[in-house]
């Protein structure tokens, strides 16, 4: 089991998972506390990827449920299995004959059917989704909750029962609670701002674009192809592009791909022939690849000028 | 120990961070099991369970030290580097003697020999000084530095300068080695930065006591609601960084709010197609009915008062209503001063936030009394009359003060008998609307008014919010 919080930087290490001294904190914790761990920031800097090495570093499944907008309890909790309930009183037509044939009345054939009704609500028609299997799993799992932000805040607010007590109420069962209680990591992009209730609930560790010596380990360690002096190039060029005004930054994964494609193309500098064919990897916008190449080669970054004004109207101090 | 994490926690609290008790409940038992003896791991876990959004970790990597930082201050460089003799050392101790004698307090004192003989001050000591020294009348930490120069300006420390170079003055004069003077020189002057920043060091610690003893009364004022409901008049530019990032997360919830309005409102007409497909799984017998979804994206042609009053409403109404772009068909917006200026262009080739700076570098307003809207509507009428059919919704961002021209009801009312709706976002308060302002003249708002189909009173960001939410609404 966690001893200290070196453990789990060493745990995650043999997934090639790099961990900041940050992130080993937050998941140690999240583990020794049992409560769930919110990791929110820019997309592409591996908060996914922290769920899944986790798990495979543990051993334990992983449940994951993406969110989107419009996101349901039925779609994350749990849904009845209506079509094997009709199947079910179909095939067992000639039982429920033989049970009501003999019912004088028609409240007495409603009772009898009441008293079986348990049969039909049970755990056997219950479709479990992904709350739910984590929470009835016999195994410990880890559960990812991706881009919580996505989901509207009513998801937000049916999470927190789940998150802070893990057990989730059915109505017609009653209440289920967790036989282990699993890792909960969620993940964010900070589209939007999360309640305070469910910030209240899970520990905290925002997870930004690392730094020039972290994003080198990280290259060299998932591209070993790559030469040490091209991978400090590229490092370096990405950097400065996150310093750049972009639509969207490149990010780790984005940096990933990009020395791969350098591998493959068996680049052995980063010229401008090699620039011009592969930007569009880190870059997913037409301008922002257009601005890249024009400060890029113009060499240092400088200040746009705005263009001239266009029936502009010059007038003298600002008043009315 | 428990203590103090329950002073820091008052005082996170006290510079704007909610901290609740059951996160510092939570902050308690992260400590149990991550130890305190590695400090670095031990801020980190009081980090992970105390603060739960970015923006909040400059305030606590700035109150952190504060609070647990009780490390040991540098130690002072020893005479001369350590090289001196046993005769030269004398020599200064001497000298030293002289100059404190000199000096006009004993705080002065106890520093210059700290400096030269490199012991650093007690903690006592440095309470005392402290004490001699009124206590700093400000409590917001941006003011950290400048309390720090009134403290060490207070304290005279310049006067230390003078002293140290009195001082080796008197050692040249006794025929020291230059090399040896000027080791002292060094290691004194390296001494006396230390102890100004253990100086500072203190008057942060005083600063952050008196912030928590103020606690509550100094709330944060970039609380969400309150920069709401704060009148776009009032807003200073100290403010604009955190009403862009509001603008942003109302733009969030608008799109959210759009989905699900969109997903619930229920037109009525049954989608026989999707049904039947959906109920495939149930054998055709129809459980779960589909409706066939409409969806309204409006068109939109805003017109903005473009003068100093309405700039800062006008650049929200841009922001918001741009970044909503994927909710709405089409967009044209136009600015007018005397006349009209079509300003999509800019948003065509620009990011909002770029393109709304560019419009404002652009387009100004000149030092008379110019507005005209009625020259404006009957150049849209005479050039852009074409960009307005039955779909398009027609948003006029105004006070209506119009200066006492033709306010081009004609052309309104053209506008008007082409659009589906005309909406007016007024940016004054309801009870000024018509009023006869000597700053600005007449308005000819309620000239306008009857042809409208909804006057809306933004004077607010909720309020604009709402007014922009209301176009979404099918009418």
């Amino acid at each position: 089991m966690l001893n200290a919080i070196s453990d789990v930087r060493d745990l995650l290490a043999t997934q090639q998972y790099i961990a900041s001294d940050e992130i080993s904190t937050a998941m140690f914790l999240a583990d020794k506390l049992g409560k769930p761990l919110l990791a929110e920031g820019p997309a592409g800097v591996g908060k996914t990827e922290l769920a899944k090495c986790w798990a495979k570093a543990t051993g334990y499944a992983l449940i994951r449920l993406q969110c989107y907008e419009g996101l349901d309890e039925t779609k994350a909790l749990y849904e009845w299995e209506y079509a094997k309930q009709l199947l079910y009183t179909q095939l067992l037509r000639d039982k429920l004959g033989d049970l009501l044939g003999d019912a004088t009345s028609l409240r007495d054939a409603a009772d009898r059917l009441a008293a079986e009704e348990d049969v039909f609500f049970s755990e056997r028609f219950l479709l479990p989704r992904p709350l739910l299997q984590a929470i009835t799993s016999e195994q410990p799992v880890v559960l990812l909750i991706d881009e919580i932000d996505r989901a509207d805040a009513e998801f937000e607010a049916f999470l927190l029962e789940v998150l802070s007590d893990f057990q989730v109420s059915v109505p017609e069962l009653g209440t289920l609670k967790a036989k282990h209680q699993p890792v909960v990591l969620l993940t964010s992009n900070n589209t939007r701002e999360l309640s305070e209730a469910l910030k209240r609930r899970c520990l905290y560790v925002h997870i930004d674009y690392p730094d020039l010596e972290a994003e080198l380990r990280v290259i060299q360690l998932k591209v070993p192809g790559l030469t040490a002096k091209l991978a400090r190039e590229a490092v370096e060029l990405v950097q400065r592009l996150r310093t750049m005004d972009l639509r969207k930054h490149p990010s780790v994964s984005e940096t990933i791909d990009w020395a791969r494609a350098l591998v493959e193309l068996n680049s052995s500098q980063i010229d401008a022939q090699t620039l011009n064919t592969t930007l569009n990897v880190l870059l997913k916008h037409e301008s922002d690849i257009q601005r890249a190449k024009r400060s890029l080669q113009a060499g240092e970054p400088r200040p746009e000028r705005p263009e001239r004004p266009r029936g502009g109207y010059r007038g003298g101090e600002l008043n009315n | 120990m428990d203590r103090r994490i329950t002073e820091f926690v008052a005082a996170l609290r006290a510079s704007g961070v909610r901290v609740s008790p059951a996160e510092a409940a939570d902050a308690m038992r992260a400590i149990e099991q991550a130890g305190i003896s590695e400090r670095r791991f031990f801020a980190l876990a009081m980090q992970a369970s105390l603060i739960k959004d970015a923006k909040d970790q400059t305030t606590f990597q700035e109150l952190f030290p504060l609070y647990f930082g009780k490390e040991t201050p540098p130690p002072l460089a020893p005479p001369g580097g350590g090289q001196l003799n046993a005769e030269q050392l004398q020599q200064l101790l001497q000298q030293l003697e002289q100059q404190l004698a000199q000096l006009p307090s004993p705080e002065l004192a106890r520093l210059l020999r700290a400096m030269l003989t490199g012991q650093g001050l007690s903690p006592q000591e440095l309470g005392q000084i402290m004490g001699a020294l009124m206590p700093p009348h400000v409590s917001n930490p941006r003011y950290r530095d400048w309390m720090t120069q009134q403290a060490l300006r207070e304290l005279n420390f310049k006067q230390l300068e003078r002293a140290l170079r009195a001082l080796l003055a008197q050692l040249r004069a006794q025929g020291m080695d230059e090399q040896i003077v000027q080791a002292i020189a060094a290691a004194a002057r390296a001494n006396q930065e230390a102890l100004a920043a253990q100086i500072a060091q203190a008057v942060a610690e005083q600063m952050a006591e008196q912030a928590r003893e103020e606690g509550h009364t100094r709330m944060r004022s970039r609380s969400e609601s309150a920069l709401l409901d704060r009148p776009f008049d009032q807003i200073d530019a100290g403010d604009l960084d955190d009403m862009r990032k509001v603008v942003a997360r109302l733009t969030a919830r608008l799109r959210t709010r759009l989905a699900l309005r969109q997903r619930r409102g229920h037109t009525g007409t049954l989608d026989a197609k999707t049904t039947i497909r959906t109920n495939q799984r149930f054998g055709g017998i129809p459980m779960v009915v589909r409706y066939r979804k409409r969806h309204l994206k409006p068109k939109l042609v805003i017109f903005c008062d473009r003068s100093v009053s309405t700039q800062q409403v006008m650049a929200f109404l841009l922001l918001m209503v741009y970044s909503l772009h994927d909710q709405l068909s089409r967009t044209r917006s136009f600015a007018f001063i005397d006349q009209l200026y079509d300003i999509s262009i800019y948003f065509a080739e620009a990011r909002p936030e770029a393109a709304i700076n560019q419009i404002f570098e652009q387009i100004h307003p000149t030092r008379s009394y110019s507005t005209d809207l009625g020259r404006a509507l009957k150049q849209f009428c005479q050039e852009h009359l074409s960009c307005v059919d039955r779909r398009t919704t027609v948003i006029v961002l105004g006070d209506g003060r119009n200066n006492d021209n033709d306010p081009g009801l004609a052309a309104f009312a053209q506008v008007r008998a082409r659009a589906r709706r005309v909406v007016w976002f007024a940016t004054e308060e309801q009870w000024r609307w018509g009023v006869y302002d000597p700053g600005s003249l007449s308005s000819d708002i309620y000239a306008y008014a009857p042809m409208c189909d909804a006057m809306h009173e933004v004077t607010t960001l909720r309020q604009l919010a709402d007014a922009i939410d209301g176009l979404f609404v099918r009418a």
